[in-house]
C-alpha cells in the first residue's frame, strides 16, 4: 500500500481499502450462507452451529470495516487503520478456527465439494488482514483428499475448450510448474521455456497453438521477445497472451501495440484464464481458417490463369474439391469443366491429325488451270509503291492473287487484284466496298485470313491480306474426292469458330465456299475474302445472268431469291462444303445454273449417309440441318452449330 | 428457466453467486470482465444482468452504458453490484443505466427479492 507509510488515507484510498476488505468478507458470508443452506437437511444439522459462529464473526468483521471506513470521501488518519486491523485478527481467527474446526471434525458426509468450500472461506479469512508472515500453503495443514480442488468449482456456464498446444515461457519455476498443471488439467499440451532467448528457439522447431509469455523476465524481458516472435515470419502468426503482475494500463497497451493477442494480470484467475484460451484459440482457429480459404481461392484462380495460358496441368484443385463448401463446389465444377475441355481438346486433335494426313499430298492445282484473267502483275515488279511482286498464287472469281512483299511492314502478304469490271459502277459502289473491308479488317481469328487494305494503284483495284502458305479446300476435294468424317468434323469446328467470330462482328461472308477455305500443312483452317464478297453481290445487278457470283451451288435459297441475306445464309453454305467434303459431291448438281437453281429452291438433296455410308448418322443430320431451306429451320447461329459439333465424336 | 448473466471478475464471488442462484433456479451465464459481459449480453440476451461495477477491461458503469445503449439488450435489467459502497456509488450505477443496486456482501434474500422484482415487471414488459 503505497500511502501507509504516510498519515492518512485520501477518500479514493479509503474507497480501495473498503473494496479490499469487504471482497473477502463477502466472500466468507456467501460461502457461509450457502453451506447454511445445505446443512438445513438433518444429516448435516450438526455443521449449522460452527456456520453460525462463522457468520456471526464475519458480520462482526463487516461492522467494524464499515465503522471504521464509512462510506463517505474524508480523509482517514493511518492510527485508525492500525485499529481496525487489530480489531478484524479477532473475528478472522474466529473463522479461521470454525473452518479448522469442520475440517478436522469432518466425517463421512463430507464430500469434496463441502470441503473445498471450507477451503474458500479459510483462505478469504486469511486474506482479510495483510500480513507479514509468510502464507501458509493454500491447503494449510489440512490434508485434502486428492480429487479436491480449491479452484472454484466447475464454473455454471462454461464450456470445454479445444485442447492446444501450448508454449509457457516464465523465468520462475513455479510459476510455470503452475500454469503446466492447470493446462494439463484443461487438456493442452505444454511446452516450458525459462527465458526470452529459449522461447524463441523452443518456438521455431514446433507448432505451437499459442504462447504464454511472462512479462518481467532477466535477460530478455517479455516485450522483446514478443516483438522478435512478432518479427519472424515463422512465428508471427502464433498468438501470444501476456501474463504479468503488472496490471497497469500502460502495460497493457504496451503489450497489445506489440502485437499481443490478450493480457492477464497475475496472480491469475483460472476462470479467466480458461476464458482468454479459449477464445485466443477460437480466433486463431477463424484466422486459419480464413487463411485457408483464400489459400484455396487463390488455388482456383492459379488454375483459372494458368487454364487460359494453356498450362493448366490439372489436378491442383483436388484439395480445394475436397471443401464442403461453395469453394468446393467451385473447384468440383472447374475440373470437371477443364476435363470436358481436355476431352474435346484431344477430339480436336485426333480429328486435326486425320485432316493433316488426309491433305499432306495434297498441293494447291489452282494455279495449274489456266488462265481465265490475265495476269495483271508481273512478278519482280513494284506495285503501288509499296509491294514487290513475287508471283501469281492463285485466281478467283473476281481476280488474280499474287504474292507480294510488303516493303513497308516488312512481311509476305496476298495481293488480290480485282476484275476492272466489278468497280466501273460508281463511286458509291467503291465506297461501300471501301467500307466492307473496313469492316473486315476489324476480324481478327486464327480461322480467318486477315484483311489487311484495299487501294487502287496504275488503274487496278486491289485488296491486300495476310498471307497463308497452304492449299485451299477446293484442291483438297478435287483430289481427294471426299474426306472422312473426322477430318471433316475438324474442318467444320474451325469454320464455326471462324463464322461465330465475323456474324458476332456483325459481318456476313456471303461467299462461303471451298475455294474460300485455306488449309495449312498444321491442318488449321483460314475463311479468307472475307468483305470480298460483298463486291460481287453489290455488282451483281450490273452483270449478266450467270455471273452472279461464280457458281450458285453453295449459295442459300433466300440469297439465290434475293431475300434478305443474314448469317444464316453463310450457315447453309457451310453446310454445302461440309457435305460435299463428306460425299464429294454438293448436295445439288445441275447441267446449267438456272437448272440447279431449280433444285436448290425445290428438291430435297439426299443425305450425306445415303450418298456415303461411312458418314455417321448424328453427322449427316446436323449438315441436313444446316441446308433446311426455310431459314427459320435452319441451325440458327455458328455458335448454336459449335455447340453440336462439341458434341458430336 | 430465467436466465442471468453474471458479470464479476472475481473468481470466488462468481463461484460463490453464480452457485446459490443455481440453487434457486435460474441459469447463469458467466463473464469476467466488462468487454466480455457486453458481448454476452448481446450473445445469450440474457433476462436479466447482475454487473459488479469495478471490473478489468472495460468497468460495470461503462458496460451498463454500453447494454442500455445498445437496441438489443437496453430492455434487459441490469443490477449493478459493488463492494465499494460509498455514498454516489448507488446514483452513479443509476445514472449508467442500472435498474437497481446493490452491496457486497450480498444478502442473497435481498439481491433476490430485486431480482424478482425485476424479473416479474421485465415479463409484464415483454
Amino acid at each position: 500500500m503505497s500511502s501507509a507509510a504516510s498519515e492518512s488515507l485520501t477518500g479514493s484510498e479509503v474507497a480501495h481499502l473498503r473494496h479490499e476488505l469487504r471482497t473477502p468478507v463477502n466472500q466468507i458470508v456467501g460461502y457461509c450462507e450457502m453451506l447454511l443452506e445445505d446443512a438445513q437437511v438433518p444429516q448435516l444439522a450438526h455443521r449449522q452451529a460452527t456456520l453460525r459462529a462463522a457468520l456471526d464473526a464475519v458480520r462482526e468483521a463487516t461492522a467494524l470495516i464499515d465503522s471504521a471506513l464509512p462510506p463517505t470521501s474524508a480523509t482517514i488518519g493511518k492510527d485508525r487503520i492500525v485499529s481496525l486491523y487489530e480489531s478484524l485478527h479477532a473475528p478472522q481467527t474466529r473463522i479461521i478456527d470454525a473452518m479448522s474446526g469442520l475440517l478436522n471434525a469432518r466425517t463421512g458426509d463430507a464430500d469434496a465439494e463441502f470441503i473445498a468450500d471450507v477451503c474458500r472461506i479459510r483462505d478469504a479469512a486469511e486474506r482479510l488482514l495483510p500480513t507479514d508472515r509468510p502464507r501458509e500453503e493454500s491447503t494449510g495443514s489440512f490434508p485434502l483428499p486428492a480429487a479436491v480442488s480449491v479452484a472454484p468449482s466447475a464454473a455454471v456456464g462454461s464450456k470445454p475448450g479445444r485442447a492446444a498446444n501450448i508454449l509457457v515461457v516464465d523465468d520462475v519455476e513455479e510459476n510455470r510448474g503452475v500454469l503446466q498443471r492447470r493446462l494439463n488439467r484443461e487438456g493442452h499440451a505444454v511446452t516450458c521455456a525459462s527465458s526470452g532467448p529459449e522461447a524463441l528457439h523452443v518456438v521455431k522447431r514446433h507448432a505451437f497453438d499459442m504462447v504464454l509469455l511472462d512479462v518481467m523476465m532477466p535477460g530478455m524481458d517479455g516485450y522483446e521477445t514478443l516483438q522478435h516472435l512478432k518479427e519472424s515470419p515463422d512465428t508471427h502468426e502464433i498468438p501470444v497472451i501476456m501474463i504479468s503482475a503488472l496490471d497497469d494500463i500502460a502495460s497493457i497497451v504496451r503489450c497489445i501495440e506489440r502485437g499481443a493477442e490478450d493480457y492477464l494480470p497475475k496472480p491469475f484467475d483460472p476462470v479467466l484464464l480458461r476464458a482468454r484460451i479459449s477464445a485466443c484459440l477460437e480466433k486463431k482457429d477463424a484466422r486459419d481458417r480464413e487463411r485457408e480459404y483464400l489459400r484455396d481461392v487463390m488455388r482456383v484462380v492459379a488454375a483459372a490463369v494458368a487454364f487460359e495460358r494453356g498450362a493448366y496441368a490439372g489436378g491442383s484443385l483436388q484439395e480445394v474439391s475436397q471443401r464442403t463448401d461453395e469453394l468446393g463446389t467451385l473447384g468440383r465444377v472447374f475440373d470437371t469443366m477443364i476435363a470436358g475441355i481436355r476431352e474435346r481438346e484431344a477430339r480436336m486433335r485426333g480429328q486435326i491429325d486425320r485432316l493433316r494426313e488426309e491433305i499432306a499430298d495434297v498441293s494447291d492445282s489452282a494455279m495449274s488451270e489456266s488462265d481465265e484473267f490475265p495476269e495483271v502483275l508481273l512478278p519482280g515488279a513494284t506495285f503501288a509503291d509499296r509491294y514487290t511482286i513475287d508471283r501469281p498464287i492463285g485466281k478467283g472469281g473476281m481476280g488474280m492473287v499474287y504474292l507480294a512483299d510488303d516493303l513497308e511492314l516488312g512481311e509476305r502478304v496476298a495481293i488480290k487484284t480485282l476484275r476492272p469490271e466489278l468497280l466501273t459502277a460508281d463511286e458509291t459502289a467503291i465506297e461501300r466496298f471501301r467500307n466492307e473491308i473496313r469492316l473486315a479488317r476489324r476480324i481478327a481469328h486464327r480461322n480467318i485470313v486477315r484483311t489487311h487494305d484495299f487501294g487502287k494503284a496504275d488503274g487496278v483495284y486491289f485488296v491486300t491480306m495476310e498471307f497463308v502458305e497452304g492449299t485451299t479446300l477446293r484442291a483438297v476435294l478435287d483430289r481427294r474426292g471426299h474426306l472422312s468424317a473426322s477430318a471433316v468434323l475438324a474442318i467444320a469446328k474451325q469454320l464455326a469458330e471462324a463464322l461465330r467470330c465475323a456474324h458476332d462482328e456483325g459481318i456476313i461472308h456471303r461467299d462461303i465456299k471451298p475455294q474460300n477455305l485455306l488449309l495449312d500443312a498444321a491442318g488449321t483452317l483460314k475463311v479468307m475474302d472475307f468483305g470480298v464478297a460483298r463486291l460481287a453481290e453489290m455488282t451483281s445487278s450490273l452483270t449478266q445472268a450467270g455471273m452472279v457470283v461464280g457458281t450458285p451451288t453453295y449459295m442459300a435459297p433466300e440469297q439465290l431469291l434475293d431475300e434478305s441475306v443474314d448469317a444464316r445464309s453463310d450457315l447453309y453454305a457451310a453446310g454445302v462444303v461440309l457435305y460435299e467434303c463428306l460425299t464429294g459431291r454438293p448436295p445439288y448438281e445441275g447441267r446449267s445454273p438456272i437448272a440447279l437453281i431449280a433444285k436448290i429452291l425445290h428438291e430435297e438433296a439426299k443425305t450425306p449417309e445415303a450418298v456415303n455410308p461411312d458418314v455417321p448418322h448424328a453427322v449427316s443430320a446436323m449438315v441436313m440441318h444446316l441446308l433446311a431451306k426455310d431459314v427459320t429451320t435452319r441451325l440458327q447461329s455458328a455458335g448454336a452449330l459449335a455447340e453440336v459439333l462439341s458434341g458430336l465424336a | 428457466m430465467k436466465r442471468i448473466l453474471l458479470v464479476e471478475d472475481n473468481a470466488l464471488n462468481r463461484d460463490m453467486l453464480s452457485r446459490r442462484l443455481a440453487k434457486r433456479g435460474y441459469q447463469v451465464d458467466l463473464a469476467v470482465d466488462g468487454v466480455e459481459g457486453v458481448a454476452m449480453a448481446r450473445a445469450t440476451t440474457p433476462d436479466l444482468i447482475l454487473m459488479d461495477m469495478s471490473l478489468p477491461l472495460k468497468d460495470g458503469w461503462e458496460a451498463t452504458m454500453d447494454i442500455k445503449a445498445d437496441p438489443l439488450t437496453t430492455r434487459i435489467p441490469v443490477i449493478g453490484l459493488s463492494a465499494h459502497a460509498m455514498d454516489g456509488d448507488r446514483d452513479k450505477a443509476l445514472q449508467a443505466g442500472c435498474d437497481d443496486y446493490d452491496t457486497k456482501p450480498v444478502e442473497l434474500d435481498r439481491l433476490l427479492g430485486k431480482i424478482e422484482a425485476l424479473l416479474g415487471r421485465s415479463t409484464q414488459a415483454g
